[in-house]
């Protein structure tokens, strides 16, 4: 699905949409994009080959069609960075933003910019009200086996998470479409932004 | 002829049993246990002629280390020289289960992705493009039923070509994730895992796969650039789940969203109601006991009756020789396991089986949770110790599914307390029978108080920490017989083939010591147990020599009492008896199984420890009855 090519084509828009002029120089992304050149010669060549970008000696400009795709992944690097800026310092935030850009659907992105909109710091799971929608907004647990646990049954940022039920020693939850019994603690340490349905 | 060696990975509750059944037919070649304990289960067929053995694992969400069963299915991943797997993806959550598949496709194993649920999905308005999905990930995807075997022949067919297509898709990290794993990656030992593989977990902090690196501190050394990126071990989960999401959504159609389950969730609003759920809960297994106890009865009575005129057309033979005495013995000892223990096994574990295939097990889990976390115990201590109910030794067994050996160690030695079948008879049999039902009561509310004080008291004590609640509530489902039957086969095997021929050579050892004449030389150091106990001195035998056969006790009290127990004991001997034969690790056999499990000194302090808590418990309620 997204080879190591999309990538760095990704990147590259990215890069020229984020220069006001809508160009660029090929020297600033060779020292931006840690890939080989070899790599970004070829991801330039397909950008061309696609009628994304139009090439003048060193210089790299966006086409019209190319402008349009180049904002939509500038909009969501900028999204995502601004979301993780509040848990995470300023080279981290770019970082990660850096990686979940390529992967993250756009539905997901939509749910972030309006946790970031929605400037509220997020609330514990265990205070939503019951089949209350919610989207996560950050999870504090540094048991990295228990985070991936976690994870990996759906509880990431920006997926919705259902309030089913509050039990004695926890939550009911519902997470794509399966039911979760869920510690109490474990809840806790869930940050839950709520969900407006339109 | 050509061999396969194929392993069945999947989440819990998306049908892994049921394909293994569909895939190899009824004549399922079977070992070991799946479900409620952890370990693999074997199945071979033939097909176009090429031999397939399929390992079944347990339902995991992931393979990483966190519990006894991602560690089973991890290693039987990396050790065991396959040739593929089959990744069971549930189409009604397709993100969680390529979660799964992305995580397996990090090991180059070749694999198939069979997608069951289909229709389930297609019912809830999510309708999947398998071609789609099967060109983005460029492994083969197969949707599948087992129930009405639909896709099963594509699966088959798919199996024999699966070393065939290329290289799978593999999740992308971010450069600086990637850099390290490059790092790592250049100074790992000649093995045969892809040193990617290793170098992703070794950065997911999987402690497993430091053995493979050439030494320990090129972690430090790839994760020094890091310094801004602390969480890189929180970038790999979700980066790959990210992926994940990314492609379900590209091959899921949603046509609406309206959820359907509006029975599951009414019947659940009821069943996790902090009141109505403990309560019906608590209801449901007194019916189940209910059922259990007369029907149990029953089966007993009636084998009893067969195995006793097969002992008694035998009985001629008993007294040619020494050693046909000796074997009539092991004989009787082996029936007394049969007529006694066995209906109450088998009709217990179906009971459970078909309590886990309609979904409640997981419930009452959930709902027994809150106690069992007040005596430092995990929800999941629940299935070992019901288990504990048919027979200690699977249950010594089903501690596995708790995640470290100090957590099963504690609900093992439960078993001290928790009555196993052989138990119950004792208590019903001898105390019930002699004493009335008033008698058998109280003897299992002593049993459980003396538990209930050693759980409280080794939580103090040994500063348990108990994993967290974190558990599927799957919804509920018509249970398959063939399964439940299946799975209670599986679960009895142990208790055929380890527990009965040790019944006879229990049986066997005590006859032997009889007519030795070393019954008396053994005891004679115990007798300050029974002094202790205030029984007759002969009620030692039975209380030591139970040990070696559980089921044999009633019938060596009556040896050595007489017939009439009701007069040869006051109703408070009686009681106290059954108290005393029935707190501590019952018999050799759960010892063996200990030992097994914890290496020999626990074992054995284990045991010893808890029969001494037990007459000393015994001893003194006598005691404190008495003054009043």
């Amino acid at each position: 699905m997204k080879s190591i090519l999309i990538i760095i084509e990704e990147d590259i828009l990215r890069m020229l949409a984020q220069e006001k002029s809508k160009e660029s120089s090929l020297n600033t992304i060779r020292s931006e994009i840690k890939f080989s050149s070899l790599e970004i010669t070829s991801a330039i060549d397909e950008l061309n080959n696609k009628g994304l970008i139009k090439q003048k000696g060193s210089i790299l400009e966006l086409t019209e069609t190319g402008q349009e795709i180049a904002r939509n992944l500038f909009e969501k690097h900028f999204i995502l960075k601004n979301y993780f800026l509040k848990t995470r310092n300023k080279k981290e935030a770019y970082k990660t933003a850096n990686i979940l850009e390529h992967y993250v659907s756009d539905e997901v992105i939509k749910t972030i910019n309006k946790l970031s909109i929605n400037k509220g710091k997020g609330l514990p799971l265990t205070k939503l009200e019951l089949n209350q929608e919610s989207i996560v907004a950050d999870i504090v647990i540094h048991d990295i086996k228990l985070f991936e646990r976690l994870v990996s049954i759906g509880i990431v940022p920006g997926n919705k998470v259902i309030l089913e039920n509050i039990i004695a020693n926890g939550v009911i939850i519902k997470v794509k479409n399966k039911i979760f019994a869920l510690d109490k603690n474990i809840a806790k340490k869930i940050l839950v932004i709520k969900h407006e349905t339109p | 002829m050509r061999h396969l060696k194929i392993l069945l990975i999947g989440q819990p509750n998306v049908g892994k049993s049921s394909l293994l059944n569909a895939l190899v037919g009824p004549r399922v070649v079977v070992s070991n246990y799946p479900g409620t304990t952890v370990e693999l289960t074997q199945a071979e067929k033939t097909f176009n002629g090429v031999r397939i053995k399929f390992i079944d694992t347990p339902g995991i969400y992931s393979i990483s280390d966190r519990s006894e069963e991602e560690k089973v299915t991890e290693k039987a991943l990396l050790e065991e020289k396959l040739d593929g797997a089959i990744v069971i993806a549930d189409s009604t959550s397709l993100e969680r289960s390529l979660y799964m598949v992305l995580q397996v496709t990090e090991s180059e194993i070749p694999i198939i992705v069979a997608l069951n649920f289909i229709e389930e999905a297609k019912s809830k308005g999510i309708i999947i493009n398998s071609e789609k999905l099967q060109s983005l990930l460029n492994v083969p995807v197969v949707p599948i039923n087992p129930i009405t075997k639909k896709g099963i022949n594509n699966l088959m067919v798919s199996l024999l070509k699966i070393n065939e297509k290329g290289e799978a898709f593999r999740v992308e990290y971010d450069d600086h994730i990637e850099k390290a794993i490059k790092i790592i990656s250049l100074h790992i030992k000649e093995i045969a895992l892809p040193n990617r593989f290793i170098a992703i977990r070794v950065l997911e902090g999987d402690e497993d796969f430091y053995k493979y690196l050439e030494y320990k501190k090129i972690i430090e050394r790839a994760k020094k650039d890091l310094k801004d990126h602390p969480k890189i071990a929180q970038d790999i989960s979700i980066t790959r789940y990210g992926t994940a999401s990314f492609i379900a959504e590209k091959v899921t159609k949603i046509v609406c969203l309206e959820s359907k389950n509006d029975f599951s969730d009414k019947i659940d609003a009821v069943l996790m109601h902090g009141i109505w759920g403990p309560f019906i809960t608590g209801l449901f297994l007194f019916a189940i006991l209910g059922i259990l106890l007369p029907f149990g009865n029953f089966i007993q009575g009636f084998l009893m009756d067969l195995t006793e005129t097969f002992l008694f057309s035998l009985g001629l033979i008993e007294k040619q020789s020494i050693i046909t005495s000796i074997l009539f013995e092991g004989l009787k000892g082996l029936t007394a396991g049969v007529s006694i223990a066995l209906p109450y096994v088998f009709l217990f574990y179906l009971i459970l089986g078909l309590l886990e295939d309609i979904g409640l097990l997981s419930r009452f889990v959930v709902i027994v949770e809150k106690f069992l976390r007040k005596l430092g115990l995990a929800g999941k201590s629940f299935i070992p110790l019901a288990l504990g109910l048919g027979c200690s030794i699977p249950a010594i067994r089903a501690t596995r599914v708790l995640s470290s050996k100090k957590n099963q160690f504690n609900v093992a030695s439960l078993f001290a307390f928790v009555p196993c079948s052989s138990r119950i008879a004792i208590i019903m049999g001898v105390v019930g029978f002699y004493g009335g039902a008033k008698l058998a009561f109280s003897v299992f509310a002593t049993s459980l108080i003396a538990g209930l004080i050693w759980a409280i008291g080794a939580k103090k004590v040994i500063h348990i920490k108990t994993e967290p609640l974190l558990i599927e509530l799957p919804p509920y489902r018509k249970p398959l017989i063939k399964n439940v039957l299946v799975k209670s086969w599986i679960r009895m095997k142990d208790f055929v083939i380890i527990v009965m021929p040790l019944l006879m050579l229990g049986g066997i050892a005590y006859k032997v010591l009889d007519i030795f004449d070393i019954i008396n030389i053994i005891v004679k150091p115990f007798s300050i147990v029974t002094g202790w106990l205030g029984l007759p001195k002969a009620t030692i035998i039975p209380l030591v020599f139970g040990f070696l056969q559980k089921d044999l006790t009633g019938a060596m009290l009556i040896s050595v009492l007489g017939n009439d127990i009701s007069s040869a004991l006051t109703p408070l001997q009686i009681y106290t008896f059954g108290v005393a034969s029935t707190i501590g690790i019952p018999c050799v056999i759960a010892l063996g199984m200990l030992i097994r499990e914890f290496g020999f000194k626990k074992a054995v302090a284990l045991t010893i420890i808890s029969i001494i808590y037990g007459i000393l418990f015994a001893g003194l309620i006598w005691r404190i009855i008495l003054i009043f």
